[in-house]
């Protein structure tokens, strides 16, 4: 079972009847995006993310929460009760309780629930009688038991108990994804209260007013605004998404490293193309999966017809990103051609991509 | 007059850019012209103008960032496919400065309704074109790339920009100039 952070926020857990909620729930889960891409919003008021990886990178557990805790702060304006355990049912428990359960201890952690926390009067009034106070009681019994004494949801309840089921039944809202889902495209209550990032003023009005009418000419994915990410690739740094979906802040401390220094590349490929890459003698040039090169880059050949001569290089630069899952591995190569023009090319999957020009 | 940063501020005849006029940036491709044309922006951007920018495909909007153009308050029309003078018609209105690539030479025609908009609605209209490519009217001041060259160490780390700035009528001489676009920091900078 995985080691969840969960952050309970009592303010997003009701909705409100303009919608409101839901749009702010959607802007705090891109915000948590940034500290894990694994994020989830389990229901309104309720987000769990991995917590291994990320506790690893920003240097331990209590610093991941810190930055949790002053996301929430930042983006909602609320205050959350952080949690550490494993699963996503003892993890909603920790929340509660404030707690970071210690690796290891989660097992002890929720034997020790009351049994009132599996959500069944019924079955919390029959335990009761049978003097089962706590989860550990109940769990200790039989599974054949279970089911002669207890109704049909009973032997779910029961491998939850056990630890050998991560989450009840209905701790999760099942159609919240595609509500989610229909949301993005339509501008946050914090930024229509707030303008786009701050203040809104007349020039703003003028502004939203002209993107209207280019939506309205061209279609709502014509028009772009930028979402400033934490990616480690250039084209993953910052993005652009089509104007009134939601914004992430934009946050100077991108959180992870191994970024291609600045300068950065001016025009930025959305859609890498292939390209190939070869040495003096013509013969391609391949990278090993140690990061060296096969040969020294001499020629760029854009498409079958363009041909350029690679005047001078740098890198690569190796970069896995999302390590702790994804494993990708891609490397970064800087080239200047003939006539003065740089480019950043990247090599993954053993193929050489055009990523960014440096117009 | 609507503002402009590092190096330009000291190179410009008055210092800025004058509202209601057309500026034409002119570099072959890959050479400069896209950071030029950006680098214009950012004090104005700074200072809480909106801009946009029609026709550029993918801008690279950390660079943008690293240059000093404030992201929060820029439209961007990356592909505007046919519509390319409607599009930045429509952001006249609502931007300060515009910058617009358009996607071959323009027309006449075309050139003049953008500029005597530009002029009603007191905007900056920005063009980038190619040497083959040319704005067809001319426009109140012009910078013209004539060389770029990079300087590397283990890395890019700076380009030099030669660059030929002119104005019209009265401050209409042209000046050359080296400039630092970008510098290490990305930022465009006086040598």
């Amino acid at each position: 079972m995985e080691r969840l952070l969960a952050l309970w926020v009592e303010a997003l857990s009701s909705e409100e009847p303009d919608g409101s909620t839901l749009r702010d729930s959607l802007a705090l889960l891109d915000a948590l995006s940034l500290l894990c891409p694994f994020s989830e919003l389990v229901r309104l008021g309720f987000y769990v993310l991995p917590l291994r990886g990320p506790s690893r990178f920003f240097g331990g557990e209590e610093a991941v929460l810190k930055m949790a805790r002053e996301t929430v702060r930042d983006v909602t304006g609320h205050e959350a009760l952080l949690g550490v355990a494993d699963g996503v049912f003892c993890a909603e428990l920790a929340a509660r309780e404030q707690r970071v359960v210690a690796p290891g201890a989660t097992d002890a952690f929720r034997r020790a629930q009351p049994i009132e926390v599996l959500g069944r009067k019924d079955l919390a009034t029959t335990c009761r009688r049978l003097g089962l106070y706590t989860l550990g009681p109940f769990a200790d019994l039989e599974v054949a038991r279970v089911g002669e004494r207890f109704n049909k949801h009973a032997l779910e309840l029961h491998r939850v108990a056990r630890g050998e089921l991560d989450e009840l039944v209905g701790q999760r809202d099942l159609r919240l994804g595609a509500r989610l889902g229909h949301l993005v495209g339509e501008p946050s209550s914090k930024h229509e209260q707030l303008g786009l990032f701050g203040q809104r003023g007349a020039g703003d009005e003028r502004a939203f007013a002209a993107a209207h009418r280019v939506r309205r000419r061209l279609g709502a994915d014509a028009l772009l605004v930028a979402s400033p990410r934490g990616g480690r690739a250039p084209e993953d740094r910052a993005t652009l998404v089509p104007w009134g979906s939601p914004l992430v802040e934009p946050d100077a401390k991108a959180p992870w490293p191994g970024q291609i220094r600045s300068p950065s590349p001016v025009t930025s490929l959305a859609h890498p193309v292939a390209v190939r890459l070869h040495d003096q003698h013509d013969a391609p040039v391949l990278m090993s999966a140690r990061g060296t090169l096969s040969g020294e880059p001499a020629t760029l050949l854009l498409t079958s017809y363009a041909r350029r001569t690679v005047c001078w290089y740098a890198g690569p630069w190796p970069l896995v990103e999302r390590w702790w899952v994804l494993g990708r591995r891609r490397a970064y190569l800087q080239v200047v051609l003939s006539l003065g023009e740089a480019m950043l090319l990247s090599a993954e999957s053993g193929r050489w991509w055009l990523v960014g020009i440096y117009d | 007059m609507m503002p402009l940063g590092e190096p330009w501020k000291a190179l410009v005849p008055g210092g800025g850019l004058r509202r209601g006029s057309t500026v034409v940036v002119e570099a072959a491709p890959g050479l400069g012209g896209l950071s030029l044309a950006l680098s214009l922006l950012t004090a104005s951007s700074a200072n809480g103008h909106w801009a946009g920018v029609v026709g550029v495909d993918d801008p690279g909007v950390v660079a943008m960032a690293e240059l000093g153009v404030d992201l929060r308050r820029v439209l961007f029309v990356p592909r505007p496919r046919g519509a390319w003078a409607e599009s930045a018609a429509d952001l006249l209105d609502g931007v300060d400065l515009l910058v617009v690539r358009p996607p071959s030479r323009a027309a006449h025609g075309v050139a003049r309704k953008l500029m005597d908009r530009v002029r009603e609605r007191g905007t900056v209209l920005i063009v980038l074109s190619e040497p083959g490519a040319a704005w067809p009217l001319p426009a109140e001041l012009s910078f013209v790339v004539t060389e770029s060259r990079w300087a590397t160490s283990s890395r890019l780390d700076a380009r030099y920009l030669s660059v030929r700035v002119a104005g019209r009528g009265e401050a209409g001489r042209a000046s050359e100039h080296v400039v630092m676009l970008p510098n290490r920091r990305g930022q465009a900078a006086a040598t």
